[in-house]
């Protein structure tokens, strides 16, 4: 990349090295922030360098938070008796866009996975039984994803839970709604068909 | 199922080999290392998504080209299809299914159907057990898109817990997550027993009656399924359960050789002629005429589950054969499209087919005869 100063060079460097972000790309946004006015490029700058500073991790549910404790955590109207546990802080992401749940999370950062070395004492299953200790905890969701580690990492839990006489329950994985079914593929159908339920 | 146009572009050592297909008898005719073979396993792998030869992508590609090319137009009952496959050093390949793309290899199966048969496949009798289990799974994989997921998620699992037991040797607390991996296994892998079960069922009468035909009623075939895992569960829910059992009785062992030592992965299908075992006391003879009833056999299975002949790919098999067999083997043709590569086709029994395509091939270049 010698035809370009070393400045330059340095920041296309830098932005290429984020996730979904190529040379090309890198290259645009780097010439981007070159045409920006000083004030944009000082608050750019400030913002992302503040961002790593303030950031915590929620010290019950492991979400990423403001304080020691995150909003949901804290919050009053969120239904005590109820986490969904998840694999990843997007997951949380996710599962708050639809408004519908009220309860309360638990991620955990990563799932059981063996080929990886990866076992149940590398992500936050210690912190979630610690949690349901508490006796206001009626069910725990098992929200991971519906792939083999994510199975696992959910019947083991599940395994934990149940002599606590926890109610734990799973996410169904089929169909995705508003989809067709002609256009699913067959072991989306037949995974749909295996969870089907009396009407 | 009919091929009626093949096109490979920078395929083993075809540049741009353009070729359609009338009739129901095509011929491949050529000296040794002139590109016989790479036709045909072109069509396997637009039948399967895999070649034959060797599970690495890169060794299809024309030397010094980056990437290739395959094309296939078949015409089948429901209408013509059209499938290319995409090969390339850098990427995975990609699949075409009627100009749309496919997101997994899964897809392809069924889209296109065949039986191969090359010399290879006379391990079958005498070889290793992968042999006999390869020769189930893909045959089944072909008519049920489910199993191929599902072995594809066995081997995962298996992988896991292969890992994990390496890392109880070394660290005891994990061994209360094994019971998780067991259970994914029993379950994935009893759907795997299931389908085996009901292939070799199926598969067993036709190999006799054609086994019986083939050796003029001298020889009896008896096909069995031989599982690693004990069970007298009929149903999947039941074989599920023993194949827990199996798995947790032999944990202390499992640990110890730090893998799996029951289960899917070590399947073999035992046969026999006349009562013995043939693994260990067939002759050349009886070999070739076993395969060939279980190849001719596998014909009839996908033809009964899919209402369709698939195509018959046979590599180099004629001089195997005996004339009597050779004759057999003639038999199909009229309701078979079949591919056959031979060293002289003027060496080929002269009762043949006359209504047959015979292709000269030549360093790369294949010219009509």
């Amino acid at each position: 990349m010698n035809y370009y100063i070393e400045p330059i060079a340095r920041l296309v460097n830098e932005l290429s090295r984020l996730p979904g972000i190529g040379n090309k790309t890198a290259q645009r946004l780097a010439f981007h922030i070159i045409n920006m006015p000083e004030e944009h490029v000082k608050s750019l700058a400030k913002a992302i360098d503040e961002v790593k500073g303030h950031i915590k991790y929620c010290n019950i549910c492991g979400n990423i938070s403001e304080e020691d404790t995150c909003l949901i955590c804290k919050s009053p109207i969120r239904d005590q008796s109820t986490i969904c546990v998840v694999e990843d802080i997007r997951d949380v992401m996710a599962m708050e866009r639809t408004r519908e749940y009220k309860g309360l999370y638990h991620v955990l950062k990563g799932t059981i996975s063996p080929m990886d070395g990866i076992g149940p004492d590398d992500i936050r299953i210690k912190e979630l039984l610690h949690r349901v200790q508490d006796d206001s905890i009626k069910e725990v969701i098992m929200a991971t994803n519906p792939n083999i580690e994510g199975e696992a990492t959910a019947v083991y839990i599940s395994k934990l839970l149940k002599p606590m006489g926890i109610k734990t329950t799973r996410i169904a994985h089929g169909l995705p709604v508003g989809g067709d079914l002609e256009y699913a593929d067959q072991v989306t159908i037949s995974k749909a068909l295996e969870g089907r339920r009396e009407m | 199922m009919h091929l009626k146009e093949l096109n490979l572009v920078n395929y083993r050592n075809y540049v741009n080999l353009e070729l359609s297909f009338s009739s129901n008898l095509i011929i491949f005719s050529g000296r040794n290392a002139q590109g016989k073979t790479n036709i045909l396993e072109s069509i396997f792998l637009l039948c399967t998504g895999r070649s034959h030869r060797t599970p690495r992508d890169s060794e299809l590609v024309l030397w010094g080209e980056k990437k290739s090319m395959v094309r296939s137009l078949v015409e089948k009952k429901e209408g013509p299809s059209l499938i290319e496959i995409m090969l390339s050093l850098s990427n995975n390949k990609k699949i075409k299914i009627n100009s749309s793309i496919a997101q997994r290899i899964g897809e392809l199966m069924g889209h296109m159907n065949s039986v191969l048969f090359s010399p290879e496949d006379l391990k079958l009798v005498k070889g290793s057990p992968r042999e006999r289990r390869r020769f189930m799974d893909i045959e089944i994989s072909q008519v049920k898109p489910k199993y191929f997921y599902s072995l594809q998620q066995y081997n995962r699992l298996l992988n896991h817990r292969n890992n994990l037991l390496k890392e109880i040797n070394q660290k005891s607390s994990l061994r209360k997550t094994l019971p998780v991996w067991d259970e994914q296994i029993a379950k994935v892998g009893s759907y795997v027993i299931m389908q085996r079960l009901e292939f070799i069922n199926s598969i067993k009468k036709i190999a006799r009656e054609i086994h019986d035909q083939i050796s003029l009623g001298r020889e009896s075939l008896e096909i069995r399924y031989n599982p690693s895992i004990n069970f007298d569960s009929s149903d999947e829910s039941g074989i599920m359960e023993e194949y827990l059992e199996n798995l947790e009785s032999n944990h202390e062992e499992d640990i110890k050789r730090g893998r799996t030592s029951k289960g899917c992965h070590r399947d073999d299908i035992s046969i026999y002629i006349n009562d013995m075992d043939a693994r260990t006391f067939a002759s050349q003879g009886q070999q070739r005429t076993t395969v060939l009833s279980l190849k001719l056999s596998e014909i009839e299975m996908m033809f009964r589950q899919t209402g369709e002949y698939p195509l018959l790919l046979l590599d180099d098999v004629m001089s195997e054969l005996d004339k009597y067999r050779q004759a057999k083997l003639l038999s199909y043709f009229d309701k078979v499209q079949t591919f056959m590569t031979v060293t002289d086709y003027s060496e080929l029994p002269k009762d043949m087919d006359s209504n047959m395509e015979i292709y000269e091939v030549f360093e790369g270049k294949v010219a009509r005869v």
